[in-house]
């Protein structure tokens, strides 16, 4: 499958035996799990991370050295947004939410403060089967530094083209954490939960695949339940304004704590450019219309002799 | 600090391949397979039956050859009468002979002989990622063995004194004041009302919440403490009994804990212990108490709380014994 990853090359070591056993027969079979499993925990886990946003917490994992993150659509929920990422030692970054698929929960993020970080190498080759043994990291019920990364061990026991299933056990706060193989390798991201506590599904690695260069461009895809686009028309400025004889658009009236108030448009400022063009009136009310709360829209204007330029975030229309 | 919950995803959409039940993780193959650690199980563990059920509730854990059990307080407190099984052998008329609230152990005897006990000079610390096994379900002659690995730190989990006035308090001008007080608590009980000013507690000077807050930390539930309080310009004396904590105020359901299962699956009480290991095994208040071995049979701990979906906690080997040396002290 080809696929623009920016890191470096990947080593994969043998297939372990227990995979291609039933189950477990002896306490050794379980010894090998185990050590398994502890050989990747170091670095595994200092990949793992919380992200905190909007008063929300969830789980993801880094995948390059320069801080590109997998995550779940429903834990970033929106593209071009803010996001806290914290990793288990408490370091704490900022990142920019990337692209998200709506109709299948995967979703990009990118740390923007400088690196290396750690990160985790990627099962691009799509070799963990059904019944292989798994391992579940992520900040289960929010970040808790006592407490660090929570372990859990379990097998693959569904398949699906854009959906696995794992019976790790998961819970509120594991949203958009890292499952992996037991060659360390990153297999699948956190998705949702059956009604029993063996029931876990995750979204596969080719998944994200398929879809990599338009989450890396920031792309929100499809429809689905996972993660709404904002409503078209329900975007707000709170500004008043008229044609200018000078060009653009004069403010003659601003909402009070509306967005425009907030950035600094002042009565009598004249809005020159909207969104990279030429003001007009038409042209506002064409953008408002097509945008919704919380998108955002990018504003030029002229305050007494100084010229100004912010990208705003839309209000709610009253 | 909202938590991002998973989505319920109630009919799969998967028709993609199934690895069949018995395989998977807490299957019987995996069960037999452990058959070498069941025997420690099967040994040292005992089962704490309802005599008016005869529904197995709790385990305990074997200390002694002569039939000293620990086992969690909160679960076993509130059931009238119980029998208890060690091995295939049943023992009638347990004796509750001392208890301990901070850890939330209970320690009972039965009339027994040449017992199994679990061997604490093997107990050590085990770094995530470790197999341990736990008490499954049980039958009547045969526990079940159900693994789990070690999944996060070894750490205190705070939750404050066990034992609880009901009472929010409210520092003004350096004096301290009764704020609101619980309903059906014992402040409720006694008469303490909102706005009283504190004074005495047992006969000491009140200065700030953190005497009184330090007092009651050793106290348990049931315990009387005497307070002197100011109402008006009337001086009062009042007494009042604590009750536990997770009974006044373990109600307050989270998302996370109906994800849990809320009461049926989580043990009441699952905060405030001074030390746990957490392990991820699948476990429920009802199969809590019981003793936990490494794959070379070596001692853990006891398991003291089914905290949610994915943790569980117990209590270390070497804190455990301490405190049964603490507990074999007492009067």
């Amino acid at each position: 499958m080809a696929c623009s990853l920016g890191f470096g090359s990947l080593v994969y070591a043998d297939r372990p035996d227990f995979n291609d056993k039933e189950a477990p027969q002896t306490l050794g079979d379980f010894r090998e799990i185990q050590n398994a499993l502890q050989s990747h925990l170091e670095r595994t886990r200092s990949a793992t991370v919380c992200l905190e946003m909007g008063g929300g917490s969830g789980s993801a994992v880094i995948i390059s050295k320069d801080g590109l993150v997998l995550t779940a659509a429903h834990v970033t929920s929106k593209v071009d947004e803010e996001i806290k990422v914290i990793m288990e030692d408490g370091r704490e970054f900022t990142g920019r939410s990337l692209g998200l698929n709506s109709e299948t929960d995967s979703a990009m993020l990118q740390i923007e403060d400088a690196g290396p970080f750690p990160f985790v190498e990627v099962d691009l080759k799509d070799t963990t089967k059904l019944g292989d043994w798994v391992f579940s990291l992520g900040h289960s019920g929010g970040f808790d530094k006592a407490r660090g990364v929570n372990v859990r061990v379990g097998r693959l026991v569904r398949e699906a083209e854009t959906t696995v299933q794992s019976d790790c056990m998961l819970i509120g706060g594991d949203s958009g954490g890292p499952l992996f193989n037991m060659e360390g390798e990153l297999i699948a991201i956190h998705s949702r939960v059956g009604a029993s506590r063996e029931e876990s599904m995750h979204v596969p690695i080719r998944e994200f695949q398929s879809h990599w260069d338009e989450l890396k461009s920031g792309k929100f895809i499809g429809e689905g339940g996972f993660a709404q686009k904002s409503k078209p028309g329900t975007g707000f400025l709170g500004v008043a304004t008229e044609e200018s004889e000078e060009g653009g658009l004069k403010v003659t009236e601003l909402w009070k704590d509306g967005v425009a108030e907030k950035i600094g448009l002042k009565v009598g400022d004249r809005i020159v450019e909207i969104a990279g063009e030429k003001a007009t009136k038409q042209l506002m009310a064409s953008k408002l219309a097509e945008l919704g709360a919380g998108d955002k829209l990018t504003l030029k204007w002229i305050s007494g002799k100084e010229s100004k330029e912010e990208t705003v975030k839309l209000g709610e229309r009253p | 600090m909202r938590i991002i919950t998973f989505i319920f995803a109630l009919s799969l959409p998967l028709a993609g391949n199934s690895l069949p039940s018995e395989k998977r993780k807490n299957g019987p193959l995996i069960q037999d397979a452990l058959s070498p650690v069941q025997v420690s199980l099967q040994e040292s563990s005992a089962v704490f039956y309802n005599n008016e059920t005869s529904k197995a509730f709790l385990y305990g854990t074997v200390v002694t050859d002569d039939g000293l059990i620990m086992t969690k307080a909160s679960e076993i407190e509130d059931v009238e009468s119980y029998y208890v099984r060690v091995g295939t052998k049943k023992f009638r008329d347990p004796i509750v002979v001392a208890r301990n609230d901070v850890w939330d152990v209970m320690m009972i005897k039965i009339e027994a002989e040449g017992l199994k006990p679990v061997d604490f000079s093997q107990a050590k610390d085990l770094t995530h990622g470790t197999w341990v096994v736990s008490n499954g379900a049980t039958e009547r002659r045969f526990r079940r063995p159900r693994a789990g690995i070690i999944s996060a730190n070894k750490r205190e989990i705070p939750g404050g004194s066990p034992a609880v006035l009901g009472v929010g308090l409210k520092e003004k001008d350096g004096d301290l004041f009764i704020d609101n007080v619980t309903e059906d608590s014992g402040a409720a009980l006694a008469g303490l009302k909102k706005g009283d000013k504190l004074l005495k507690v047992d006969g000491s000077e009140i200065m700030d919440r953190d005497d009184l807050i330090i007092h009651l930390k050793e106290k348990s539930p049931g315990d009387k403490i005497k307070l002197i309080l100011k109402r008006g310009s009337e001086e009062l004396s009042l007494e009042v009994e604590l009750m536990a904590r997770h009974k006044l105020y373990g109600k307050g359901e989270t998302r996370n804990d109906q994800l849990s299962g809320g009461e049926a699956q989580q043990s009441a009480r699952r905060t405030g212990f001074p030390m746990v290991l957490q392990h991820e095994t699948m476990l429920n208040r009802n199969t809590v108490g019981g003793p936990v071995f490494t794959l070379d049979n070596q001692f853990v701990g006891m398991n003291i709380a089914a905290v949610n979906r994915v943790e569980a906690f117990a209590i270390p080997g070497q804190e455990l014994s301490e405190l049964l040396a603490e507990l074999r002290k007492a009067p």
